[in-house]
């Protein structure tokens, strides 16, 4: 992790308030992208059992695929590094930063460049997917309540889109 | 907008979280260095192309990155299967 002094974000630290959702920056995260081909080999170095199943989660961890999970924890979470086991554990804390959207209207600014139906989106889970063309990960953290992990490249365009898309609602 | 099941996440899902990755079924030669230009060319650039059913590969980029293996009718584009890769031709 950089030192949060020298951190720069490509979007606006100020939430953008609209009717029936805000956009916020979320804060820094600690993500691992982990694969592994014995998902018990992987939860035993983490002390967590993981999700077997895609798109679900246990604790701060998001089964993406067959072989691969997603780890997203509080900036400074101590995580090992696997060293020596069959297994990939890579930092990419720095790669992504999140959008929080809160709201009624949250779920209708997703849907707006979402091909997938957010309705069977059930709390708690979360999948890869994209918005207008831009490779997100989705999680949906409460009914109304969902974060977008981006690539930072990608972020300042993304929440272009989102704000667009919330200037719109009626 | 085409809807393609994804065997690895057992979801029906919009074709804009996928990819086509060509004819499946074509197996890297064992012993490249042996083969024939002819062969070669064969294997490289040579693919049946057919009108009707077509297996073929699809890869759920923008889902679990899993590359798997579809039957599609090139004619109407409807999916008639799709199943994992490694399992026999259907
Ligand atoms: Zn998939």
């Amino acid at each position: 992790m950089v030192d949060a002094a020298l951190r720069t974000a490509p979007v606006p630290a100020d939430p953008a308030v609209y009717d029936g959702v805000t956009i916020t920056l979320g804060t820094p995260l600690e993500r691992r992208s982990l694969r592994a081909r014995d998902a018990k080999a992987l939860g035993k170095l983490l002390g967590r059992k993981l999700p077997e199943q895609i798109g679900r989660s246990s604790e701060d961890v998001l089964c993406l695929g067959p072989d691969e999970w997603l780890l997203r924890a509080p900036a400074g979470t101590a995580v090992p590094d696997g060293a020596g086991l069959p297994l990939a554990l890579v930092d990419i804390s720095e790669r992504a930063l999140t959008l929080v959207l809160e709201g009624p209207r949250a779920i209708d600014v997703l849907q707006a460049g979402c091909p997938r139906d957010l309705r069977k989106l059930t709390v708690g889970e979360g999948r890869r997917t994209v918005f207008e063309g831009v490779e997100i990960v989705l999680l949906r953290t409460g009914e109304d309540r969902f974060e977008v992990d981006v690539w930072r490249s990608f972020a300042s365009w993304l929440h272009l889109a989102l704000t667009t898309a919330a200037s719109h609602l009626r | 907008m085409i809807l393609i099941h994804c065997p690895y996440c057992d979801e029906t899902l919009p074709e804009l979280e996928f990819a086509y990755a060509g004819e499946a079924h074509i197996a890297r030669p064992l012993d490249p260095s042996g083969l024939s230009d002819e062969d070669w060319e064969r294997y490289l650039f040579i693919r049946a192309n057919p009108r009707g059913r077509h297996n073929e590969r699809w890869r759920h980029v923008h889902g679990c990155g899993r590359f798997f293996n579809a039957v599609r009718d090139t004619v109407t584009d409807k999916f008639e299967l799709t199943y994992k890769a490694g399992e026999p031709r259907k």
